[in-house]
């Protein structure tokens, strides 16, 4: 029988787990940067903050690698914790179903922004 | 001999009568900020879209964290930010090979652990009297 929801498709996760994080901790240091460049902080100069193009798919990006990111951060401590492989692979789905709405509303919210 | 020595181990994980060495504590608490923040995604995501929604909704979102009960929340936030950011590079450096003998891993242990405390601290304090992110 084929395995499911077990800790054996150990190297795409390991190798998404760094690559989302990589790409993570360089968006925060150039969004801190571009955020501390910004001057004062107000409701003009956040939004302002959102405008460019490259920030919306830069910030999408983010999204998506934070999300990505969480479920596999996620599925180890099911794995760990979770025995119940019913109830495991229904946390799966359940949070892969809510990180993928998560998703389509960060991009309203950032294409929102004019 | 052997039944002396036996006695004194632990018979179950009682996490309180554990002694973890530092490089478990990062670990474990890289683990409970990690699950943390990746429960409140949705959370920090509806901020996100009230601090951008409008002038109002902004000024409700810098509000809630400028002071009391939201202030204290917004610092355990950025703790766990800092701290698994601070862990996870470290734990990237194993990955690459650095950093791996015991004493240099207890060293970065440390280091990071106390980091994103003392960080969370001073940032914290700035906003004490400041008021506002």
């Amino acid at each position: 029988m084929r395995h499911v929801g077990g800790a054996h498709r150990g190297l795409d996760m390991w190798l998404l787990q760094r690559a989302s994080a990589l790409y993570m901790a360089g968006f925060l240091i150039v969004f801190l940067v571009l955020l501390f460049a910004a001057g004062p902080m107000g409701y003009e100069t956040w939004r302002g903050l959102f405008a460019p193009m490259y920030m919306k798919v830069g910030g999408l990006l983010f999204v998506t690698a934070l999300l990505v990111h969480a479920w596999i951060g996620l599925r180890e401590i099911f794995i760990d914790y979770v025995h119940c492989l019913v109830l495991r692979l229904g946390l799966y789905l359940a949070f892969g179903i809510l990180y993928l709405g998560c998703l389509a509303w960060s991009v309203d919210i950032l294409w929102s922004v004019k | 001999m052997n039944r002396q020595m036996n006695r004194k181990r632990p018979y179950f994980l009682n996490l309180l009568a554990i002694r973890l060495p530092i490089g478990g504590v990062v670990s474990i608490l890289h683990r409970v900020s990690g699950a943390a923040l990746s429960l409140l995604i949705p959370v920090l995501l509806y901020l996100l879209w009230r601090s951008l929604r409008s002038p109002a909704d902004y000024a409700a979102v810098a509000g809630f964290f400028s002071g009391g009960l939201g202030w204290l929340i917004g610092l355990g936030l950025l703790w766990a930010l800092l701290h698994h950011f601070l862990a996870g590079l470290r734990h990237l450096g194993f990955d690459f090979g650095l950093g791996e003998g015991r004493e240099r891993a207890r060293q970065t242990a440390w280091l990071s652990l106390a980091a994103a405390i003392a960080l969370t601290g001073l940032i914290g304090l700035s906003t004490l009297s400041g008021g506002g992110a």
